[in-house]
């Protein structure tokens, strides 16, 4: 048991890991390219309903995905048992904050992989929502109806798009429920979910119409703040070290 | 604003002659004593001068496309090098450092120099701030291996203390910057994650450098993988391979939602 506690708080665990990930994701960022028909639509759902679909279609090609998920993992649980470690000897010594944070950034980081799990199980993804100015369509299941009142487009004189942007209104049954302009760098949030507008253009009719994304990530906010503590703890860390300090880590 | 295209066309020309002065005079033996003396610091004022003016120009922080990112790699290398190797012990690190700094700047002049449109997805300061703080983490990376090679050939303490520290203030810059990323991402995406070389590629960099960090903590011990010095600055060489790889081999090499092609 000493032996297994002693290999999950190892510093070495922690640095074979990280080479699995290093090697996993270099495989994967090329077996990707090579494999459209099984990447391409990773990010057109959560990552649970991609893994459901095709996680095990093929597995010498989804090899490195496996090598990727099992270090991240590992390398979550060898944080969490260094922290759990250290912590219980820092409090029974000196307890002083330059101690504490290289542990507030193991937390951060395992706040991050929790929160990611929270958003790769029980998030959504509606893609493709394609929407007519003056017209209606469903948000996927969610009971929610995308109303486009206006399409805004400004063009500059080479022929690219300087600005655009949609009115839109949420409805559920008859009643409004947000309303709002949506733009580039600028979704409309309502009940969790973040709506997007990705690209606009014509109908056959001519009319205008615009595309949208609809996504939901229930730990987007946690993993937010996640990265502002181990952004903070890190900062606070590249301060010089005191004297009385300085032999503790 | 003709003529502020052209002035700023010049201060790029001259900011690389200064770069390329620097890096005759490391190689020539005859480097300057004081950092703020040297062609180098001229050339990351004239940098940017140049940098501040292509801002203005375009709208947009001048980080998009290949000339931008090397033109921006060069200059946060310089200055990561002024930041990190002022003091006389380091001098030895200015003459890879100069090449390291030369290098980028030179392969931008070959390339098409035209501002770039403000896109509607580049209007915001998530852009800059991701952007930057990723370039500057990368010019850490790139006074790492100055530093680490000084050290290998030299043992020079200041050297293993400096080619450490970067890889520390490389690795807290690029983690800003990909959080900053994750939050434009959000924004302007709908998700702080999509599947996709380059962020594959961000993320190695990111624990390859956490794990970097961490294992000077590991005691020098006889067997493999006995963690030394030296072996830690060849890890610090490696890091800027790996570091290269996401900026350029991947931009250039296999398609992402940062190509470069």
């Amino acid at each position: 048991m000493s032996a297994l506690w002693r290999l999950l708080t190892s510093l070495k665990t922690c640095a074979w890991l990280g080479l699995l990930f290093t090697v996993s994701g270099a495989a994967g960022s090329v077996v990707m390219g090579r494999h459209p028909d099984l990447f391409g639509d990773m990010d057109a759902m959560v990552f649970s309903g991609w893994w459901s679909q095709k996680g095990f279609v093929a597995p010498v090609a989804t090899l490195w995905l496996y090598g990727l998920l099992l270090s991240t993992g590992l390398l979550a649980i060898n944080a969490a048992c260094c922290t759990a470690e250290r912590l219980v000897q820092i409090f029974r010594g000196a307890v002083t904050l330059r101690r504490l944070l290289p542990h507030l950034m193991h937390l951060a980081f395992l706040g991050v992989v929790l929160s990611h799990l929270v958003s790769a199980t029980s998030g959504d993804r509606v893609k493709g929502i394609q929407v007519p100015e003056g017209y209606f369509a469903p948000i996927g299941a969610t009971g929610l109806v995308l109303g486009v009142d206006k399409i805004h487009v400004e063009m500059a004189p080479q022929g690219y798009p300087k600005d655009f942007g949609a009115a839109v209104s949420l409805y559920r049954g008859n009643e409004t429920v947000a309303r709002g302009w949506i733009r580039s760098n600028a979704p409309l949030f309502h009940e969790g979910y973040g709506i997007y507008l990705k690209t606009f253009g014509p109908t056959p009719s001519g009319a205008p119409y615009a595309e949208f994304d609809a996504n939901r990530d229930p730990g987007a906010r946690f993993i937010l703040l996640s990265c502002l503590l181990f952004t903070v703890a890190n900062v606070l860390y590249l301060f010089p070290v005191r004297k009385k300090d300085e032999t503790t880590d | 604003m003709a003529a502020l295209t052209g002035i700023h066309i010049v201060l790029f020309w001259l900011s690389l002659t200064a770069y390329v002065a620097e890096a005759g005079l490391q190689l020539g033996g005859v480097g300057p004593k004081e950092p703020l003396r040297s062609a180098l610091f001229g050339g990351v004022v004239l940098h940017a001068l140049f940098l501040g003016l292509r801002w203005h120009l375009s709208g947009h922080a001048p980080m998009a496309g290949l000339f931008e990112s090397l033109t921006v790699f060069s200059f946060c290398s310089a200055v990561a090098g002024l930041l990190l190797c002022r003091s006389e012990t380091l001098r030895a690190a200015w003459r890879p450092l100069s090449i390291l700094v030369v290098l980028p700047q030179a392969a931008a002049a070959l390339l098409e120099k035209a501002t770039s449109p403000l896109f509607p997805a580049l209007d915001t300061p998530w852009f800059a701030t991701h952007v930057g703080l990723s370039f500057l983490g990368y010019g850490f990376f790139a006074v790492g291996l100055a530093c680490a090679w000084v050290y290998l050939r030299t043992g020079e303490d200041a050297a293993y203390r400096a080619g450490s520290a970067s890889a520390l203030y490389g690795f807290s810059a690029f983690s800003a910057g990909m959080v900053c990323g994750g939050i434009w991402a959000y924004y302007a995406w709908g998700s702080y994650w999509i599947w996709t070389p380059k962020e594959i590629w961000s993320v190695v960099l990111w624990l390859y450098f956490a794990a970097l960090t961490h294992l000077k903590f590991i005691p020098a011990q006889p067997g493999w993988p006995g963690w030394t010095r030296r072996l830690e600055m060849w890890a610090t060489i490696g890091g800027y391979v790996v570091m290269m790889l996401t900026f350029l081999g991947v931009s250039l090499l296999l398609r992402s939602s940062h190509s470069m092609r």
